[in-house]
């Protein structure tokens, strides 16, 4: 299966063709696709949360939270989504609105992050501890307080390990018997948890305008430094084999082949006019960027280093998500979400 | 598009200094402004119109090459939180724990970019309890860090201390912050005016405020205005700490504000052509002399006065604790500057100079300094007249970090440096030789 992206044929465009649009009543927080493709869920800073017809943008249900939502997730083994609030507690639901639970949290802090794994187990980070659940709502196990706030939580793509970041250490807790307990060292603020697709790279940006990765069959980690600006957008192609990241105009590409990334020459996507804030692939490899200047730009990193298609999201880009099949690209400025089709030709 | 920034205040001051009730006043009184409070100490504020977020202070170290740069990340993250939403705040106020060393949130604001676009630090209040500072100050870093660091220094409980004790401690406070405001209260009961809005990261409004961030520092601590005839009249000191004492005369006739003008004239002479007299010698006019007074026993000076008028002395050493008499009569005026009372470790030093700044040579020196001072530099400020540059330009930092940029043209003005350090182990001499070094 390597080196599939090497023969495939390049994609010449991509356009973009706006599909609906949806107004929530305020900042928008928290954007997903369900794992059939069929439901958009949005949430938003006056705790709105909306999940509309994928296809018609149909409001299918809708809430309201008693704060600010601050992230959601679908599940993509249960029709399960869970929606992380201000006000210190995760509401899972069922994908048709019901309300399973309401897990509870310590009081006074917002849920910052919530992830789930393939096995359906769901991970809730609130302040310096993240709690497990079943995808029925009741709790697995919580972790022993991190010395700082949480900053991003994560699987490893079997499930087998959950995974944490805060300031100065990436950790994995073995959810099974024979899996190990690791931490990874790194003196610095670690932001944007994003372990590769093959489980075999865990990328973080950092507050000191860097990108570090760990490979975790090494353990040898790479700092990648001389970002113009914090890269907290990350994101991995399908096949693991490049890491994309943005902060400033220009997107940079890492590639994981070969000795590389070290030493070798980064790919770099120039076409924001501002810093890029969102980076998403589709699963056949198309990259998707949103960016301070308003505009999500499409790119096929296998082919051409020029953006292959652009549509204008009418304000910095807060939100962006792609289908599971790659046939719908969802974005949201601070007023409007906006759902394209995407056609490539 | 920076008009659009939201303001935030940093209230600092030690527990029981009043950072509370003046929390409390700021959040009921009728302003028309909406705030989100960030607290660090589980208060008792819970007022409906303000969001309050709770945080733990979380000090964070860069990786940037300065060794002193530490951030707030707790408050990079709620202010990245709060800067998602549509309905905006007017104000954001953070109050810090009373033990907080003030560096790393403001440190915080130079730092990160995310935060720089969204909101933009104006100032630093810090409460002092006029009571009970002086204990702080004398054992305390955070103390001594807060009063440094301050845009404007409200010294509460002004009713438990005598006008003396009030004096004596805004001379102390001011010894160690020179360009900070200084407000007295009592219950802090400060105008919201007065600590919102301040302004004290402003480029633009430190060049508005010079006059105030400028106020001169002396290297005399004491003046007198005498009225002398013509002749030699006899100066005579009593008994004092030091070996020798550092005077010089000037003349005042018919000026204006003699206490004003005669420092003005007074410092020019101080470090030119020093000489050392010893006792029963003779003490020209307009000529900084060192007194020997190494007897330890009351001493006398001839001093020439070449034509009857008023005439000002300017002496090293406090004019009462030597009981300096000059002529037959008492002095028409006196005034005691600096506070060179306590020996403080955080100390401001003022720096003026006329003329113009190499580029290149400010660059390398300020660079150099900062390498090597950093740590003990808590903030700078700075309005220069460059070489080639019809504007002026404005700075400001804080520790290792800082920002200028070229701010409104000179015009018919003046063209001046203006520069004010404050921090701990600071050398007079050194930084003032070290920028005149950078003269074009």
């Amino acid at each position: 299966m390597s080196g599939v992206s090497l023969f495939k044929k390049p994609v010449r465009r991509a356009h973009l063709l706006d599909a609906w649009r949806f107004a929530p009543s305020e900042y928008p927080r928290g954007l997903a696709f369900d794992r059939h493709g069929g439901l958009v869920a949005l949430g938003a800073a006056d705790g709105q949360l909306a999940v509309l017809d994928a296809v018609t943008g149909a409001t299918r249900w809708e809430t309201k939270l008693p704060d600010s939502v601050s992230t959601l997730a679908f599940s993509m083994s249960d029709d399960r989504l869970a929606v992380a609030c201000f006000d210190g507690k995760t509401r899972l639901y069922r994908s048709d609105g019901e309300l399973l639970a309401t897990l509870p949290g310590a009081k006074g802090g917002w849920v910052e992050w919530v992830a789930w794994s393939k096995r359906g187990q769901l991970a809730t980070a609130q302040g310096r501890v993240v709690r497990l659940w079943t995808s029925e709502g009741q709790p697995v196990l919580e972790t022993p307080p991190h010395e700082s706030t949480i900053s991003g939580v994560g699987f490893s793509p079997d499930g087998s390990r959950l995974i944490t970041s805060c300031y100065g250490a990436v950790r994995l807790f073995p959810l099974e018997a024979n899996a190990e307990s690791r931490t990874l060292s790194w003196k610095s603020s670690l932001l944007s948890l994003t372990p590769s697709p093959d489980g075999k790279v865990i990328a973080v940006a950092t507050q000191d305008n860097s990108v570090h990765f760990w490979r975790l069959a090494s353990g040898k980690d790479s700092e990648m430094s001389g970002y113009p600006a914090k890269p907290t957008a990350l994101a991995w192609s399908p096949d693991s084999k490049l890491l994309c990241t943005g902060g400033g105009e220009v997107i940079c590409g890492w590639r994981f082949v070969g000795k590389g990334p070290e030493g070798s020459e980064p790919l770099m996507l120039k076409g924001h006019e501002q810093g890029v804030t969102k980076l998403v692939f589709s699963p056949e490899g198309l990259l998707a960027s949103g960016s301070l200047d308003g505009d999500v730009l499409m790119w096929d990193p296998a082919g051409d280093p020029k953006p292959i298609g652009i549509a204008p999201l009418g304000g910095e880009a807060a939100e962006l998500a792609f289908s599971p099949d790659g046939g719908l690209l969802a974005g949201a400025n601070g007023r409007e979400l906006v759902v394209w089709k995407v056609t490539r030709v | 598009m920076a008009d659009q920034t939201i303001p935030v205040t940093v209230l600092t001051g030690f527990l029981g200094s009043g950072k509370t009730t003046l929390l409390n006043r700021i959040l009921t009184e009728q302003h028309g402004k909406r705030i989100a409070v960030i607290e660090n100490e589980f208060g008792e504020i819970g007022i409906d119109q303000a969001l309050v977020i709770n945080a733990d202070e979380e000090v964070f170290e860069m990786n940037n090459g300065c060794i002193c740069c530490t951030v707030r990340g707790d408050l990079i993250r709620i202010l990245g939180n709060l800067m998602k939403r549509r309905d905006k705040f007017d104000q954001v106020l953070v109050e810090t724990t009373g033990m907080a060393d003030p560096a790393p949130v403001a440190q915080t604001f130079f730092v990160d970019e995310e935060v720089q676009r969204h909101f933009r630090l104006d100032g630093i209040v810090t409460m002092v309890d006029a009571k009970h500072v002086a204990l702080h100050l004398d054992d305390s870093d955070e103390a001594q860090q807060q009063v440094a660091f301050g845009d404007v220094l409200v010294l509460n409980k002004m009713d438990l201390v005598s006008p003396e004790e009030a004096d004596a401690l805004e001379r102390r406070i001011r010894s160690m912050n020179a360009m900070a405001k200084l407000v007295r209260a009592t219950n802090a009961n400060v105008p919201i005016a007065e600590v919102l809005d301040v302004g004290g990261f402003d480029l633009k409004r430190a060049v508005e405020k010079k006059p105030t961030f400028l106020e001169p520092e002396y290297p005399f601590e004491w003046g007198a205005v005498f009225e002398l005839p013509e002749g030699v009249s006899t100066l005579s000191l009593g008994e004092g700490a030091d070996d020798t004492m550092q005077v010089v005369l000037v003349p005042v006739e018919g000026v204006a504000e003699p206490l004003k003008e005669g420092p003005e004239r007074g410092v020019r002479l101080w470090t030119k052509g020093l000489s050392a007299v010893k006792p029963g010698g003779l003490v020209e006019p307009e000529r900084s002399v060192n007194l020997d007074v190494s007897s330890g026993k009351p001493t006398t000076f001839q001093v020439r006065v070449p034509r009857a008028g008023r005439w000002m002395l300017l002496t090293e050493h406090g004019g009462e604790e030597y009981q300096v008499r000059l002529g037959t009569s008492a002095p028409v005026a006196e005034k005691v500057y600096g506070g060179h009372e306590h020996d403080e470790t955080v100390t401001s030093v003022g720096i003026h100079l006329e003329g113009e700044v190499d580029g290149k040579k400010l660059n390398a020196w300020l660079s150099k300094l900062l390498q090597e001072k950093g740590v003990d530099i808590f903030r700078m400020k700075g309005i220069l007249s460059v070489k080639g540059e019809d504007r002026r330009f404005v700075f400001q930092g804080v520790h290792m970090l800082f920002d200028g940029r070229p701010d409104r043209p000179w015009g018919s003005q003046p063209r001046s440096n203006n520069l004010v350090f404050i921090g701990r182990k600071l050398d007079r001499a050194e930084l003032t030789e070290g920028f005149r070094r950078c003269l074009a």
